[in-house]
C-alpha cells in the first residue's frame, strides 16, 4: 500500500470582492455615499497532491492564484467549493494537530516579536509547540550555528536587516519541525548570497527532515535549485504539474544554437538569427530541428565551438502565460 | 511659493481626513470626552456651594466648557514623539531636502485637518449645549476675537510642541519631559479648570507663561468673561507669544539640524 | 490547564526582558508621578470649594481615584499591548501568523504581549485606595477588602471584553490608534464617580464603556456603598459578557477566513 499524500486538493475554488477605488477629491466623495465591488476568481478548479518529501514549486506572476492556494492549504481561508486535505485533515477547520506540525514562512514579513530578541522568541514557540526541551536546544543550536546567527539572535529583531530576519524567522519556522512546510515568497526582497543560503537551508531540513515543502515564488531561481517538480499557475488556473524539464520540453518554442567559427554573412538557411557579434553566432531553431542544424552547421562551416541549449526558463514561462491568455 | 506649498498641504490634510472620517471621529470624541468630565464635577462643586465658585456661575462653568472642546479640536497639534520616529526612520531626511522650514510641513498639514475637525464637532456641540444650555451674550467684537484666537492659539501650541520635539535632537529619553509638560499644560492652561479656580499663586504664576493663551484666553474671549478692552491685549499678548516662539525656534532647531547633520542623520 | 501555563510562559519570557530595561521603570516612575500628582490637585481643588462631591466624601473618592488608576495599570500592562498588537496584524496583514499557531487564536492575542513596568501603577493606586480606606469610617473592612479585591477583578474582565470587541472593529474598518484614542479618552472618565455624569454619559459608562462596572461598583464596595451580595450580580453580568465577547470574536474570525454561512 502506498504511503498517504500530505497534501491532496480537489477543484479547489476561491472568489473574492474587490472594491472599486480611484483617487482624487470628487471620488473620495462619492465613495462617501456609494461603494462598488468586482468579483476577482482567484483560483480557479486545482487539483493536484504532493508526496511526503517531495519539494515543490508554485510558479506564477503576481495575481496568479499561488498565495490564496497557499493559504487554503494552512487553514488561513475557505474555499468557494472543492476539497484539500493537508496530512490528512481538513486545513479550514484548523484542527491542534494539524497546526502543530505545519509551518508558515512569508517573505518580507515576520511572526516574530518585534522588540524581543529571537530568542525570547523562540522560548515562546517552544510553549506554543510543547516542544520538548532536549529537541528544542538541540535543534534550536544547531540551526543557529547553520546559519551563522550567533549573536542576530540576541538583538531585538526590529533592529536586524530583511535578510537577517529571513533568517531568524526561518530558523523560528523549523523549530517544531513541521512536517509541512508552506514557504510564500520567502527570498523576496533578499540578495543573491542570501537567497542561496536560505535556499541551501530548506534542502537541508527537507533532506533532513523528510519534510514536504510547497514553496511559492516569481522567482526562476528558487525553483530551479530547490524543486524538482513544479505547478504553473496563471489566473487561477494551473497549466502544467510536472518536473522543470518537462516544463521545457512541453512548452519551449524553440531552442538554442550558439557557434562561433568563420561564418558566412546570411545564416537564414540553418535558423532565425537571435544575436550575432564578431565571430559568434546565436540562432534560433525549432527543437526537433536543433540536431540536424547542428550537424549541417558543423558539416558545411568551419566552426571552432558550438552549443544547443534551451531557452532560459523565464522565456519558457512567459511563453506558458501568454499561450495560456491565447487560449483564454 | 509658500502660499502655494500651504494649500498644497492643507489639501493632504483634509483628503487624509476625508478619507479616515470614521477614524478622525473615533478619535474627537475620545478627546472631547475630556470637557464633559471636568464640566460634571465642577457643575456638582457649583450646586453644591449655591451655583457658583471663584466668580464662575453655572452658565459661565458650562459655556466655558463646552467652548473649550471646540478651543480643544483647534489646538490639538503635532506631538513631540514624532520626531523620535521620523529621526529613527530617515523621515527627517525628506523634511531636510524641502526649501522651506520642517515647521511648515505639520502646520499646514493639521490645519487642513481644523476643517474636518470642526464639522465632526458641530453635533457633539449640538448635544452639549441641549444637555446644559447654557446662556452666554455674544457680541461681535467678542466672535470675531474668538475667531482669530483659536487660529493663534493652535500655532502658538503648535510652535511649542515644536519646540519641544527638538530635545529629540540630543537625547531619545524624552517621554519623561513631555509627560511632565502635558501635566503643566494641564494645570496652568485653564484646561483642567480656568484659572480663577486655581490658589492665587498659581494663577499669578500662569500669567507669566504661554499656555494659559492657548486654551484659557480664546475661551473667556467668547463666553464675556474679559472686558473688550482685555480682548484686545489677549490678542496682542497671542501675536508676542508667537514672536517669541519664532525666534526660538530659529535659533533652537538651527542647533538641531547642525548637531543632527554633524552626527550623521 | 494549558491556556494558563502557556500565558504563564509568555509572560515569563517578556517579564525577564522587562527587567533588563531599568530606564524603562524610571521612566514608568515619572510618568506614574504625574498622573498621580494632576490627579490628587484636582481632587484637592475640588475639596477646596466644597466638601461632598455628588454625595461623595473625599476618602470614597479617593478610593474611586485609587482603583482608576490600579485598573490603569493592568489595562497598560496586560491589555492595551495585546490589543494594539492585534489591530497592527490585521492591518498589515500579519494576522495569519496568529491563525496558523496551535492555540486558540483569541488567547494567543490576549497573552503574547506584556508590558511589565506599567504595574507600577497597580501598586500606586492599590496606596492611594488604601489611604483612602482608612479615612473611612466602616465595618466589617476585611470581608469589604475581598469583596472589593473580586468586583476589581471582574471589572479587568469586562474591560478587556470591551477592549477586545473594539480591537475587531479593525476586522473591518477604523484605523487602530483612533480607536486607542477614544478608549484612553473615555477611560478617564472613570476617575470620578459615575454619578455626576449626565444621564446619557452615564448609560453609555455602564453598558458600551463598562466604567461604571470597572471602577465604580469596586469602589462603591469598598467604601460601603454597595453591599458585597452585589457580587452575585456581578459574576452573572461578567459571564454574559465574556460569553457575548466570544461570539463576536468568532464571528469577526470566520468573516477574515472568508467562511460561508
Amino acid at each position: 500500500m502506498e504511503p498517504a499524500p500530505s497534501v491532496e486538493v480537489e477543484n479547489l475554488r476561491r472568489t473574492f470582492k474587490v472594491p472599486v477605488r480611484s483617487g482624487g477629491l470628487r471620488a473620495s466623495l462619492r465613495a462617501l455615499v456609494h461603494r462598488q465591488f468586482r468579483q476577482v476568481v482567484a483560483v480557479k478548479g486545482a487539483t493536484f497532491r504532493l508526496e511526503p518529501g517531495e519539494v515543490v514549486g508554485f510558479l506564477g506572476p503576481n495575481g496568479a492564484g499561488k498565495t490564496t492556494t497557499l493559504k487554503m492549504l494552512s487553514g488561513l481561508l475557505h474555499p468557494d467549493s472543492g476539497r484539500a486535505s493537508v496530512l490528512g485533515f481538513e486545513p479550514k477547520r484548523r484542527p491542534r494537530e494539524l497546526l502543530r506540525r505545519i509551518g508558515l514562512v512569508t517573505g518580507n514579513r515576520t511572526s516574530l516579536a518585534w522588540d524581543l530578541p529571537a530568542l525570547d522568541s523562540y522560548l515562546m514557540l517552544r510553549a506554543l509547540y510543547e516542544i520538548p526541551k532536549p529537541d528544542f536546544e538541540n535543534r534550536r543550536d544547531r540551526f543557529i550555528e547553520t546559519l551563522d546567527l550567533g549573536e542576530l539572535v540576541t538583538k531585538p529583531v526590529r533592529n536586524l536587516s530583511l535578510g537577517e530576519r529571513m533568517k531568524v524567522e526561518l530558523v523560528g519556522a523549523l523549530l517544531h519541525a513541521p512536517a509541512v512546510l508552506f514557504l510564500d515568497e520567502p527570498t523576496l526582497g533578499l540578495d543573491v548570497s542570501m537567497q542561496r543560503r536560505l535556499r541551501r537551508f530548506i534542502s537541508d531540513y527537507n533532506t533532513e527532515f523528510g519534510a514536504t515543502v510547497l514553496l511559492t515564488s516569481h522567482y526562476m531561481a528558487d525553483v530551479e535549485a530547490l524543486c524538482k517538480r513544479v505547478m504553473v499557475i496563471h489566473r487561477g488556473r494551473i497549466h502544467h504539474d510536472g518536473e522543470l524539464s518537462g516544463l521545457v520540453a512541453r512548452f519551449a518554442t524553440h531552442k538554442t544554437i550558439t557557434v562561433t567559427g568563420q561564418l558566412p554573412e546570411s545564416l537564414e538557411a540553418y535558423g532565425q538569427v537571435a544575436e550575432r557579434t564578431g565571430d559568434r553566432v546565436t540562432l534560433k531553431v525549432a527543437p526537433s530541428e536543433a540536431g540536424a542544424v547542428a550537424a549541417r552547421l558543423l558539416a558545411d562551416l568551419s566552426i571552432t565551438d558550438l552549443t544547443i541549449e534551451d531557452p532560459p526558463i523565464e522565456d519558457v514561462i512567459v511563453a506558458v502565460f501568454t499561450g495560456a491568455e491565447e487560449a483564454t | 511659493m509658500i502660499g502655494r506649498y500651504y494649500l498644497a498641504q492643507a489639501r493632504q490634510g483634509l483628503l487624509h481626513d476625508l478619507q479616515y472620517r470614521t477614524a478622525a471621529a473615533f478619535s474627537l470624541f475620545g478627546f472631547l470626552l475630556e470637557p464633559v468630565i471636568y464640566l460634571a464635577v465642577w457643575r456638582s462643586v457649583a450646586i453644591a456651594r449655591g451655583g457658583a465658585v471663584a466668580g464662575y456661575s453655572l452658565d459661565q462653568l458650562t459655556a466655558y466648557y463646552v467652548v473649550w472642546s471646540l478651543v480643544r479640536a483647534m489646538n490639538l497639534a503635532l506631538t513631540p514623539y514624532t520626531w523620535e520616529w521620523r529621526i529613527q526612520s530617515g523621515r527627517l531626511n525628506d523634511l531636510l531636502s524641502r526649501p522651506i522650514h520642517p515647521f511648515h510641513h505639520d502646520f499646514a498639514f493639521f490645519a487642513g485637518q481644523k476643517i474636518v475637525w470642526i464639522t465632526l464637532w458641530l453635533p457633539f456641540a449640538v448635544v452639549l449645549w441641549f444637555t446644559f444650555r447654557p446662556s452666554i451674550e455674544v457680541t461681535p467684537l467678542r466672535v470675531g476675537a474668538f475667531a482669530v484666537a483659536i487660529w493663534l492659539a493652535f500655532t502658538i501650541r503648535h510652535m511649542f510642541q515644536f519646540l519641544e520635539g527638538a530635545v529629540n535632537f540630543w537625547t531619545t529619553r524624552t517621554s519623561a519631559l513631555f509627560q511632565l509638560m502635558v501635566g503643566v499644560e494641564l494645570l496652568l492652561s485653564g484646561r483642567l479648570v480656568p484659572l480663577a479656580l486655581m490658589p492665587g499663586w498659581v494663577e499669578r504664576l500662569a500669567g507669566w507663561l504661554h499656555f494659559k493663551w492657548t486654551f484659557q484666553y480664546p475661551i473667556e474671549a467668547l463666553i464675556g468673561k474679559l472686558d473688550d478692552g482685555a480682548i484686545l491685549t489677549g490678542l496682542a499678548t497671542q501675536l508676542l507669544w508667537i514672536g517669541v516662539f519664532a525666534v526660538a525656534i530659529r535659533l533652537v532647531w538651527g542647533r538641531a539640524i547642525r548637531r543632527y547633520t554633524a552626527v550623521g542623520g | 490547564m494549558r491556556s494558563v501555563s502557556l500565558a504563564w510562559a509568555f509572560f515569563k519570557v517578556q517579564a525577564a526582558h522587562d527587567l533588563q530595561y531599568r530606564a524603562n521603570f524610571v521612566l514608568q516612575l515619572i510618568n506614574s508621578a504625574v498622573a498621580l500628582f494632576t490627579g490628587l490637585v484636582a481632587v484637592s481643588l475640588v475639596f477646596q470649594h466644597t466638601d461632598t462631591l455628588a454625595g461623595w466624601s473625599r476618602p470614597e473618592l479617593l478610593i474611586v481615584m485609587g482603583t482608576h488608576i490600579v485598573l490603569g495599570g493592568v489595562i497598560a500592562s496586560l491589555i492595551e499591548p495585546n490589543m494594539r498588537k492585534l489591530m497592527e496584524d490585521v492591518e498589515q496583514g500579519d494576522f495569519d501568523f496568529v491563525l496558523v499557531r496551535p492555540a486558540d487564536p483569541q488567547l494567543l492575542v490576549s497573552i503574547r504581549n506584556f508590558r511589565l513596568w506599567n504595574l507600577i501603577d497597580v501598586v500606586v493606586g492599590a496606596v492611594v485606595v488604601v489611604s483612602g480606606f482608612a479615612d473611612l469610617p466602616v465595618r466589617g473592612g476585611a470581608v469589604r477588602s475581598v469583596a472589593f479585591l473580586a468586583a476589581a477583578a471582574l471589572g479587568v474582565v469586562v474591560m478587556y471584553c470591551m477592549w477586545l470587541i473594539l480591537s475587531t472593529l479593525t476586522f473591518r474598518i477604523v484605523k487602530g490608534d483612533e480607536i486607542i484614542d477614544l478608549f484612553q479618552g473615555v477611560y478617564q472618565a472613570g476617575r470620578w464617580p459615575v454619578s455626576i455624569y449626565p444621564n446619557w454619559l452615564r448609560g453609555s459608562l455602564t453598558f458600551v464603556v463598562p466604567l461604571a462596572f470597572a471602577v465604580t461598583v469596586p469602589a462603591e464596595t469598598l467604601s460601603a456603598r454597595i453591599d458585597p451580595s452585589f457580587l452575585v450580580v456581578g459574576l452573572g453580568i461578567t459571564a454574559a459578557v465574556v460569553a457575548i465577547t466570544r461570539l463576536i470574536w468568532r464571528a469577526n474570525l470566520a468573516k477574515y477566513s472568508g467562511a460561508s454561512g
